[in-house]
């Protein structure tokens, strides 16, 4: 099956040339110049993945994710040209799973794309995390009996920790477990636990009764995070 | 209070006025005091005198006149003389002693009459034996009356008498000085009190003088402080025409200077800022595009007669090159625009090393160098920037492996209470004196011939200092030629720290034996 990937970005050269290289590692890109129609091109194409250009003309970047998040957990990659603390953080909070800087090479992009759309394990049954219950197979998440959504970024995390409750996931082996970091030992730059961090409060702002004292994704300070495993 | 008359300007201008017109109260009130003394006694003793002559004229007189044969009748006349020359009162007062001569061949058959509450200790024998010398002149001496344990000053007059029948006696006497006394004292009082208000109304007078001129001053010193804590917009106010408007109109027109000056450079800056990261962005996105490209020409060069392979390859290796020197001028251009903002995390630096040392491992063993680490026992926590400390020492690492000649490397790591340290050092081929002066300078080369295998783009150790200095740490060197070099990054350990010595020495010292330094 090839995986559809639209990839929104306002350089013509720069758009055509990120589809060559997806098309020659076997996805199928889908192109969109303009913010405005991004959201009515991913409904109506329905992708498996999208490439988001942060810094768009008109409708900017951070908004089309927001968008796009609302109505779907695709996984969304920011692309950005600014490695400034506030852009990043920020797309990351309004919903994308990983970001990569410009100019990048190919086989990261490719990488980081795969780790992406890779399934999150072969594994199935049920896993109890506190009061939340984890369909494994069925990426679904209850609480009490309702539904929460994830997207399939925050799920694996959750499962991640879930799974191994009575391990401290060190911020670089979320990073590696979760998002597939690292990739290459010459990456250009060191993989960023502000990814870990942004997601872990995403996370928490979705599964936590209050966010601000968990008790399912417990922060270990100076070492990680871990799962909390009494049911209260 | 010392350190009010540090601060205070008035306080020293006030003080002083106090001390000196003090001085001055006290002197001439001294001095006033002393010649009104002294005038007073005078002029009392002169009168003294001259009483006293009269009254031992008269009693001689007297004596002589009497031609009295009988004892009784002597005695009884010796007995009234006390009385008549007596006098007492309250303003003035004589006490009279007529003493006999001692040590005289006649038998003594006379009394000596004194006044009542005559206090011989009032006739010094001094006095004594120089009346008795003078034989016909007075002599003096002024003494201490004590009169109902109240001490007053007086003058004891005396001169020799020759009494017939009764022999030598001496007359003496004792003149009270205390109104005398009471006058000098009233003035005294006077000028005391005199002074003390000339005094408090001079301080005052000199602290209100010295207020009208501090308090300007002083204004003008807190709107200074103001406008240097960043409020810019704070001026004096101008009023009249006098030197001290002068000064605060002079001071206004600096104020609003550096007020235009500050706003110059901060819209400058912010001009700068906006370039650094517009330019990011537009150079960005069109190297994406080449590199890209770059890279699926080149991973498909198989394919490509020779000429174009080789095309590919150059073209590969200028793009990289290119984008590492954009990523460089960036980050360099970040530090010159003043928008840096580092990331702290308290974490331990162990780790960092060993990423760093993971990262350059490839490159190292392609040119056959051994890295050997040594780390402390234990973890090195410490506060800082792990992606800028970790780029310090991969470009360290690299700078290394570049110009080991294929000889180890050694890492070290240390610690101490205020500071934390990474020693990477090489057996290479060295730097001479000059080079070293030049090693951080952006785009030197120590030997521009010479090939580098990787990176290279001539910023890598300026980006460094200036990573290293925006953690107020040090970045050293230390290389000999065909001996090898040294980097010493010591930073400090908290936030706060402050570094007093590095933990690790430098020159390195050799663990084992028989290695250089």
């Amino acid at each position: 099956m090839t995986h559809k990937i639209l990839v929104v970005d306002d350089d013509n050269d720069l758009r055509e040339m990120v589809g060559l290289v997806l098309s020659s590692a076997g996805y199928e890109p889908i192109y969109v110049a303009d913010g405005a129609v991004a959201l009515e091109t991913f409904e109506r194409t329905n992708p498996d993945l999208v490439l988001l250009d942060i810094m768009l003309p008109g409708k900017d970047g951070i908004q089309v994710c927001r968008e796009i998040r609302a109505v779907s957990g695709v996984p969304i990659i920011m692309l950005t040209a600014r490695s400034d603390t506030d852009d990043i953080v920020r797309g990351l909070e309004v919903g994308a799973d990983d970001y990569i800087v410009k100019p990048h090479r190919g086989a990261e992009l490719v990488a980081r794309i795969r780790a992406r759309l890779r399934p999150l394990s072969s594994e199935t049954g049920v896993l109890q995390i506190g009061p939340l219950t984890l369909d494994v197979e069925a990426h679904e998440v209850k609480r009490d009996g309702e539904i929460v959504l994830l997207t399939p970024l925050e799920f694996s995390l959750l499962f991640t920790l879930g799974s191994k409750p009575k391990q401290v996931f060190s911020r670089e082996m979320l990073l590696k477990e979760v998002w597939n970091y690292p990739m290459k030992p010459e990456a250009q730059y060191k993989p960023d636990t502000r990814l870990v961090n942004v997601h872990v409060q995403r996370l928490r702002a979705k599964v936590e009764q209050d966010p601000d004292n968990p008790k399912i994704v417990l922060t270990v300070r100076g070492v990680g995070y871990k799962a909390g495993t009494d049911s209260n | 209070m010392f350190s009010l008359l540090r601060r205070s300007l008035q306080a020293r201008a006030v003080f002083a006025t106090i001390a000196l017109t003090s001085i001055a109260m006290i002197t001439l009130g001294g001095f006033l005091s002393y010649a009104l003394s002294d005038g007073l006694y005078r002029a009392r003793l002169e009168q003294v005198l001259e009483e006293t002559e009269r009254a031992v004229a008269s009693v001689q007189d007297t004596v002589s006149a009497a031609s009295l044969t009988d004892e009784t009748a002597m005695q009884s006349l010796l007995n009234s003389i006390v009385p008549t020359l007596e006098i007492r009162g309250t303003n003035e007062s004589r006490q009279v002693a007529l003493l006999r001569s001692p040590d005289q061949p006649q038998l003594q058959l006379l009394q000596s009459p004194i006044s009542a509450d005559l206090d011989l200790n009032s006739i010094p024998e001094e006095l004594r034996s120089q009346v008795r010398q003078s034989e016909s002149t007075l002599s003096y001496t002024s003494v201490a009356l004590i009169r109902q344990g109240v001490t007053s000053p007086g003058i004891t007059v005396g001169a020799p008498l020759d009494i017939p029948l009764a022999g030598m006696f001496e007359l003496y006497l004792v003149y009270d000085l205390s109104s005398e006394q009471q006058t000098l004292d009233f003035v005294q009082q006077v000028l005391a009190w005199g002074g003390a208000i000339l005094i408090a109304v001079i301080s005052i007078v000199s602290y209100t003088v010295t207020w009208r001129i501090v308090k300007p001053v002083e204004s003008a010193a807190s709107v200074a402080e103001q406008i240097a804590a960043g409020q810019l917009g704070e001026r004096l106010v101008e009023r009249g025409s006098d030197v001290v408007a002068k000064l605060a109109h002079s001071f206004n027109r600096m104020a609003s200077t550096l007020q235009n000056q500050i706003q110059q450079l901060d819209e400058l800056s912010q001009t700068q800022r906006r370039f650094v990261s517009d330019v990011s962005h537009e150079l960005r996105t069109p190297m994406t595009t080449i590199k890209l490209a770059g890279e699926v020409i080149f991973t498909n060069r198989e394919q490509l007669d020779p000429a174009l392979r080789r095309s590919a390859e150059l073209l590969q290796n200028q793009v990289n090159r290119f984008e590492a020197l954009l990523v460089d001028l960036l980050e360099i251009s970040k530090y010159d625009a003043g928008v840096v903002q580092p990331e702290f995390e308290l974490q331990d630096l162990n780790h960092v090393v060993g990423l760093a040392i993971a990262n350059i491992e490839p490159l190292a063993m392609s040119k056959g160098t051994s890295i050997s680490i040594e780390l402390p026992d234990g973890p090195v926590e410490a506060e800082f920037d792990s992606r800028r400390i970790e780029r310090v020492l991969r470009n360290l690492l690299s700078n290394a492996v570049e110009h080991a000649e294929g000889k180890p490397i050694r890492v070290q790591v240390g610690a101490n209470s205020n500071a934390v340290a990474v020693c990477v050092t090489d057996q290479g081929v060295g730097m001479t004196k000059q080079q070293i002066e030049h090693v951080f300078d952006r785009f030197w080369r120590a030997d521009p011939s010479r090939q580098r295998s990787v990176g290279g783009t001539g910023l890598g150790l300026a980006i460094s200092k200036e990573d290293t200095t925006l953690h107020r740490g040090w970045l050293q060197v230390w290389a000999k030629p065909g001996k090898g070099a040294s980097f010493r990054v010591t930073l400090p350990r908290y936030r706060d720290s402050v570094i007093a010595n590095s933990p690790l020495p430098m020159p390195p010292k050799s663990k084992t034996a028989g290695v250089d330094t």
